[in-house]
């Protein structure tokens, strides 16, 4: 026996039936295909299940499917406008921000989130916002280079190129 | 936090969210024992996970309009509802201001990601020796509001918390307000972690004195040392009355790492643990004081 929830995920609005013990997590993945988001750690430690919740970060593997009925999800699908990626995934490539790439849907979701409050982060700042997210490749250094070359985008209220 | 490996499900219950805090109460008086009451769930789902809880029903007070509100007024201080996120906290400009040891241990807690929705009450009501909410709670003699169909409560948090996950809530009452009253002007407080190289603190202090020329009130609050929040009220009175404030700390430091109860675990030894004691008290005395 499940319940009927209404999502909008990147935009478009999904329903999809949910038990009460499930998580956000399994039913983004496993209901709503949306793959981006990773089930690592299962216990909010490793952060690569992040997605952006109404507005704000959260680790979807501590979150229930059934309290997010009517709420708006964004995941790294969503950053793209028109075909074109968002200037924090073209700064990833550009520096190589990445090896194994299990990883990087999150840094570069909370990337963009602290992009987006603050377009000027200081490398301490940086550090400290994404201290919830674990890269096991260690690629953090490219991913902190990446994100100060990124900033002038978003300081020029997002417009790349 | 974790005790071991996680089952990758939840055991199966009814899901609730009441929209008022009355409604919330009479199913929590339904259900009492097979419930449990959830805000942000950080750690009920990963007490869930871990089967050390398993209850039939969770009952989420997240939408509950009043216990989303942070409220300050001069004089009565702060009033935090438990739906209050430790973000929502962190950009409070009022803690940020007159709430120093707080507001740092807030920005000290987990990360920035656990803490959009991980909620004070939430974290003293875990009640785990390590967690960071209690201890500069304890140190502004803080309290939790506790309310039942019936009746409400007010306990100070340093008895809330009774040991390792033991509070002092019934079945049928929830935590629904954290009361900090308000520092007087010449208050000064300051909040010190050490978790150099670990996940979980070593040793956490909250030091609050009110007047730092001539000391009125102190407090000097420990975590992560013991299997609760614990006070040095020794060392507490040598810098109450204390004439030479330099050599006081040294004296007040040695005295709390002491006359604590320590605990000794995988994580650091009981030696090691007193070592940190004296160390982050004269850190955070030295600081209060300014002195060198």
């Amino acid at each position: 026996m499940g319940r009927l929830i209404t999502l909008t995920v990147n935009g478009i609005r999904r329903s999809v039936e949910v038990k009460d013990n499930e998580l956000l997590l399994d039913v983004l993945r496993d209901k709503l295909k949306v793959k981006s988001v990773k089930a690592a750690c299962w216990r909010g430690e490793c952060g690569l299940c992040t997605v952006i919740l109404n507005g704000k970060l959260v680790k979807s593997c501590l979150v229930l499917a059934v309290e997010v009925d009517g709420s708006e999800i964004l995941t790294v699908e969503g950053l793209a406008k028109d075909g074109e990626l968002a200037p924090i995934q073209k700064a990833f490539i550009q520096h190589g921000a990445l090896q194994c790439g299990f990883c990087t849907p999150a840094f570069v979701l909370a990337s963009h989130k602290l992009l987006e409050e603050n377009p000027t982060p200081s490398e301490d700042e940086i550090k400290e916002r994404l201290s919830g997210l674990i890269c096991r490749c260690g690629t953090y250094y490219e991913i902190i280079e990446a994100i100060k070359d990124a900033s002038k985008y978003y300081q020029l209220g997002r417009k790349p190129r | 936090m974790s005790f071991g490996a996680p089952y990758f499900t939840l055991p199966e219950f009814t899901y609730h969210k009441p929209k008022t805090l009355k409604e919330a109460l009479e199913l929590l008086d339904t259900y009492r024992d097979e419930a449990k009451v959830m805000a942000g769930g950080v750690g009920l789902v990963a007490f869930m996970k871990e089967r050390l809880i398993s209850p039939s029903h969770v009952i989420d007070i997240k939408e509950i309009p009043e216990l989303k509100r942070v409220e300050y007024r001069e004089g009565a201080g702060l009033k935090i509802g438990a739906a209050v996120t430790l973000s929502e906290l962190e950009n409070n400009e009022i803690i940020k201001k007159k709430y120093t040891a707080l507001y740092q241990a807030i920005k000290k807690a987990a990360d920035p990601i656990i803490r959009n929705r991980a909620t004070l009450v939430g974290n003293i009501c875990e009640a785990l020796p390590w967690v960071d909410g209690p201890i500069p709670l304890i140190a502004y003699n803080a309290k939790v509001e506790v309310m039942s169909l019936n009746d409400v409560r007010l306990i100070p948090v340093s008895d809330f918390i009774k040991g390792p996950v033991e509070i002092d809530l019934a079945p049928n009452e929830i935590a629904t307000f954290i009361h900090v009253p308000d520092p007087p002007p010449e208050s000064k407080s300051t909040f010190l972690k050490f978790n150099t190289g670990s996940e979980f603190a070593l040793a956490t202090m909250a030091a609050h004195v009110v007047g730092s020329v001539k000391p009125k009130e102190v407090y000097l609050v420990y975590g992560a040392v013991s299997t609760k929040p614990v006070r040095a009220s020794e060392a507490e009175r040598i810098i109450l009355t204390s004439e030479n404030i330099k050599e006081a700390i040294v004296e007040a430091a040695t005295k709390a790492s002491q006359e604590i109860d320590v605990v000794s675990d995988v994580l650091a030894s009981e030696d090691y643990r007193r070592h940190l004691i004296k160390v982050l008290t004269i850190n955070a005395l030295k600081s209060i004081f300014e002195v060198s």
